[in-house]
């Protein structure tokens, strides 16, 4: 009795004492979380917050009164001839580099991985063009398309292929597969770093077995190493995915949108109306569209090719 | 031919080929740094030549007569500060909200998540607008802050998945020992955080250091802003001086190239982790 009594104290003692720690805790987290939670509401959330207000304004980005138009916005982009284009260059230019940068990245994966010499340099060479900026890789590859002055046409000449002498930059016909292509030299050696961690997660016994068997290269790798590499490739998918749908610096220098419009994507011609052409709220409604096409294409992503994961 | 000759014939061809696809990625960045020696009149007579003499004096018209010194003081200043700023909030946040799983942390997880799906041109303008309400346009400390923000959902996310790895009784044990949260978080916890901390410096290092929109945008017309900024105005202003140009990137070319070979393995574990995370 006595000792029960005792005991009962002394667990009483020890909730009291364990919700006091509790609640230190619990101080202790809201100071941990507070800086990030409140530069992020204010440097995140307030603005995105904001956009979503300015998409149904007519605001031109200076004036004090901002006009409220509901849909009109939305409507304009709607029956856009010029965002429609735009909307087709994203099309393009995502569908492209998703499907190129992606092969020429397991290609370059199975090279260093197989390649018996200087592996690591040949990794770093293909990796490195990814840490440069867009401006500057952008304009490193405009000063060798140049039509009158650049390297590419030179080699070409003096290869004896003068004939295929184009404005790369210029002519509305070969500036968007320029950007693609160069975008692919920049993008691609990221997504090798992946696949190769891929690579090297698939058991050297599979392939030893499968070529036992009598399976040759290209068997196994359609049926060993494609099929394993579907983890990587998710992953792989929807960052180029996402990156190209944003693709903005390399225009910026190469092309700025043109020849025309040939090259204006979604993310560069928010920029251009917005603070080109001052017409913000209609910026900011592209830049809605934008968001919801980058959500909507990323959860519809994860979840088809989720499914063919195949787990060891 | 034995297995052993087709074997050897299929790797020398797979060298071969390897090194063909490398010069095509190192052309590029060769090129570049190669024409930041030659003079405007020897780049435009014949770009694919090996510059004749060494010449400098677009290296020096640069640092001596225009913008550029500061903007790559701008740069450095801006990747620093950032970089600090948030190697010491994110943590702290992905550390509490991993160990104190309770309702409203893990309603604040999903709320930083749900960050990483808004792109910047999103809110881009409204933020420029916020920037000149609080006083922030023309300073450093506007692009500082909208770094940080802009980092704490993947941040997070890493952070969270790597402390879930540390066992709790190493904390435990220092609470037991006197050791308050602050104490355990800062001399227990972040060193063992370590590796993830060093990804995420290299990453969101180079990411704001190459950086051209939002410093573009929010940095005011007329005023050094940073490098890459610079660069593209150049391409502008100079767009008849190509060696102008060339020297400027080199420039810029050639900091990423040192610090990659330096921490080149951090690079790549970075990317690995940051993609398996992700």
């Amino acid at each position: 009795m006595a000792t029960s009594a005792v005991n009962a104290d002394k667990s009483l003692i020890g909730t009291v004492q364990q919700k006091k720690k509790r609640k230190k805790w619990q101080s202790y987290a809201l100071l941990f979380i507070l800086p990030s939670f409140i530069l992020y509401t204010l440097f995140v959330i307030v603005p995105t917050v904001g956009s979503v207000y300015l998409s149904f304004t007519s605001w031109d980005g200076i004036s004090e009164n901002v006009r409220y138009i509901g849909f009109a916005n939305f409507v304009e982009i709607w029956n856009s001839p010029r965002v429609h284009n735009a909307l087709k260059n994203t099309m393009i230019m995502t569908i492209s580099l998703v499907v190129l940068e992606n092969i020429a990245a397991i290609a370059m994966a199975m090279m260093v991985d197989k390649v018996r010499w200087f592996r690591n340099l040949f990794r770093s060479v293909f990796y490195f063009p990814t840490l440069l900026s867009g401006i500057v890789m952008g304009f490193v590859w405009a000063m060798i398309l140049n039509y009158n002055f650049g390297v590419f046409n030179q080699i070409l000449e003096s290869v004896g292929l003068g004939s295929w002498i184009v404005d790369w930059l210029g002519n509305p016909k070969y500036a968007m597969l320029s950007i693609i292509l160069s975008t692919v030299w920049k993008g691609a050696g990221y997504y090798m770093i992946i696949y190769l961690a891929g690579l090297q997660g698939i058991p050297q016994e599979l392939n030893e077995a499968a070529s036992i068997d009598g399976a040759g290269g290209w068997q196994q790798f359609r049926h060993i190493t494609f099929p394993l590499l579907a983890g990587s490739m998710t992953v792989c998918m929807v960052l180029s995915m996402i990156s190209a749908l944003k693709i903005f610096d390399q225009i910026a220098v190469m092309t700025d949108g043109g020849p025309g419009f040939e090259t204006e994507t979604l993310t560069y011609i928010i920029y251009k109306v917005g603070f080109g052409e001052l017409r913000q709220g209609f910026g900011t409604a592209l830049a809605m569209v934008l968001f919801l096409i980058i959500l909507i294409i990323t959860v519809f992503q994860v979840k088809v090719l989720q499914k063919r994961e195949v787990q060891l | 031919m034995t297995m052993q000759t087709r074997k050897r014939v299929g790797q020398i061809a797979l060298f071969i080929v390897t090194l063909l696809v490398a010069i095509i990625f190192f052309f590029p960045i060769f090129f570049n740094l190669m024409s930041a020696f030659k003079s405007n009149a020897e780049i435009m007579k014949d770009a694919i030549a090996f510059p004749k003499t060494l010449y400098l004096d677009s290296f020096k018209y640069l640092l001596t007569e225009t913008e550029f010194p500061r903007a790559i003081l701008n740069s450095l200043i801006l990747t620093a500060v950032s970089i600090a700023a948030q190697v010491l909030i994110i943590p702290m946040a992905g550390y509490a909200i991993e160990r104190r799983n309770a309702r409203w942390t893990r309603f604040i997880f999903v709320y930083f998540l749900a960050g990483m799906m808004i792109p910047f041109q999103a809110y881009m303008i409204p933020l420029f607008k916020e920037l000149r309400m609080l006083g922030l346009y023309g300073s450093l400390a506007g692009p500082i802050l909208i770094y940080v923000a802009g980092a704490v959902g993947f941040g997070c996310l890493l952070y969270t998945s790597f402390v879930k790895g540390i066992p709790r009784e190493i904390e435990e044990a220092a609470e037991i020992d006197g050791c308050s949260r602050y104490a355990i978080f800062w001399k227990i916890v972040f060193p063992l955080l370590g590796p993830v901390t060093a990804s995420m410096v290299v990453l969101n290092g180079l990411g704001i250091w190459n950086d051209f929109l939002m410093p573009m945008l929010v940095l005011p017309s007329g005023q050094a802003k940073t490098m890459v900024v610079e660069i593209y105005r150049y391409i502008g202003e100079f767009s008849s001086r190509w060696d102008m140009i060339f020297a400027g990137t080199a420039m810029s070319v050639v900091p990423v190239l040192i610090v990659f070979i330096a921490l080149q393995k951090y690079f790549v574990k970075g990317i690995a982790s940051g993609a398996t995370k992700g």
